[in-house]
């Protein structure tokens, strides 16, 4: 299944038969259906709901928890995609890429939301930014078992890992990661640079490959 | 902040860790930095993989809910890539369409703004954003019964509403001297009465907008307000207002 040589070898014809398994697809099919879509095909569109929904939703959720918030958002990300598939611009990435950059952005809009609005009504203290991120750290890892980008995030130091995770997956900003770990601002920004930095270069991840 | 300080940002904005005036800021350098661009595209790739494993079933019915929403959502065009005739195109379908407005305004005895050349050229930056959204932009400048009306920015600048009955919607054009100082932003209002309702926030440092407002012709009123980042429940300090009765 996660063959990339054999899917690669793939007859390019096959591409087009829809896939009956509901599980991650290769690349080229995401990016042929939104060239589509941008051109108003509904039916492009329900072909590639079933391609990304699940990651979609999935990520959005991890983010938010909360799986009533997790599908508004879903949807308002799904038909943002729809609404702006002509704006993608494949030179600057892959079409998968473009499709969860929205729906992170998204997710973490509506955190910080949901923050300022908390923060205004009970003026949340220390207390509920105690986050446990060894926990979240732990899940991530267990998670993320079996894969290509645990190995790769193996190799990032401690800081590094703890600073790109509780910011994709929990939504904090910087200035809270750097709370959490107590650590200076300039050194969580470096951190998350450095790190992302060394999982780009460790899963091989070229702009123009997809 | 200098371009150096700027670029170390590029990890936390990939992983959207920034706050709203950084993001701005950032997105702002990166276009006048080519291998900024390059660097933040690969990241994001890379940020993007880490979304591999957040699998979860979303609910059947939100299927449905989707593709019916999409049966009924207009599409963006193509973002145009700019060049330099389009520009003046641009603004020249613009000018045309304000001032097919004061016409049939000036017949209805409504006092409007008058179209100048010089003013029309000073509004040609908006313009061109104004160009470069929805469709529906132009559709309503270029509605028949359209009516335009003006109002100076308390600090500089002016605010042009051109509002459409027929669309029920109308186009809001900003164009303060400048943005609000120490990181506030504009907020846009509509006025029924004694209520002002939310319509619409400017990002901080931003200072000139073009924005459709939906049922705008149904107010009495429609407001600017200055106000702390992130908008406020109600108007706090109102720097510009244009009455619509």
């Amino acid at each position: 299944m996660t063959d990339r040589g054999s899917a690669a070898r793939r007859p390019e014809h096959l591409s087009a038969v829809p896939d009956p398994e509901p599980g991650p697809a290769p690349g080229p099919d995401v990016a042929t259906c939104l060239r589509d879509v941008a051109r108003g095909d509904e039916r492009a569109f329900a072909r590639l709901y079933d391609l990304v929904a699940s990651r979609v939703y999935g990520l959005i959720r991890r983010v938010l928890r909360d799986p009533a918030q997790a599908e508004e958002v879903a949807q308002e990300v799904l038909v943002e995609v729809w609404r702006t598939a002509s704006r993608f611009d494949s030179t600057r990435g892959s079409a998968t890429s473009w499709i969860f950059t929205i729906a992170h952005r998204r997710a973490v809009d509506r955190v910080r939301a949901e923050q300022s609005a908390a923060e205004r009504t009970m003026k949340v203290g220390s207390a509920s930014m105690d986050t446990p991120y060894d926990e979240v750290a732990d899940e991530v890892a267990g998670r993320l078992e079996r894969q290509q980008v645990r190995r790769c995030m193996d190799d990032l130091t401690e800081l590094q890992r703890q600073a790109v995770t509780l910011a994709y997956y929990q939504g904090h900003s910087y200035r809270e990661v750097a709370d959490l770990l107590e650590a200076p601002l300039p050194t969580i920004k470096t951190r998350m640079r450095d790190g992302l930095i060394r999982l780009r270069d460790c899963l091989g991840v070229g702009v123009t490959a997809s | 902040m200098t371009a150096t300080d700027i670029h170390a940002l590029v990890g936390a904005y990939a992983l959207d860790a920034v706050d709203d005036l950084e993001r701005v800021a950032f997105e702002r350098h990166v276009t006048e930095c080519e291998s900024c661009r390059i660097e933040l595209d690969e990241l994001r790739e890379t940020v993007c993989r880490l979304a591999d494993d957040a699998w979860s079933v979303p609910p059947p019915r939100l299927r449905e809910q989707v593709l019916a929403e999409v049966g009924r959502t207009r599409q963006l065009p193509p973002a145009r890539k700019p060049r330099p005739d389009r520009r003046v195109e641009s603004w020249r379908r613009w000018a045309t369409a304000a001032a097919a407005a004061v016409v049939l305004a000036a017949g209805t005895g409504v006092s409007v703004w008058q179209v100048q050349e010089q003013r029309v050229q000073d509004q040609s930056v908006l313009a061109e954003q104004a160009q470069r959204r929805e469709a529906r932009t132009r559709q309503i400048l270029a509605a028949p019964d359209l009516v335009v009306r003006t109002a100076p920015v308390v600090g500089g600048g002016k605010v042009t509403v051109a509002s459409s009955a027929q669309y029920d919607a109308g186009v809001m054009m900003l164009g303060a001297d400048g943005p609000p100082a120490n990181g506030r932003v504009f907020e846009l209002w509509t006025l029924r009465g004694r209520t002002a309702t939310k319509a619409g926030l400017l990002d901080p440092g931003v200072g000139s907008a073009v924005r459709v407002i939906d049922g705008l012709p149904g107010n009495d009123g429609f407001g600017v307000s200055v106000e702390p980042p992130g908008g406020s429940p109600q108007p706090t300090q109102i720097v510009a207002n244009v009455t619509l009765t």
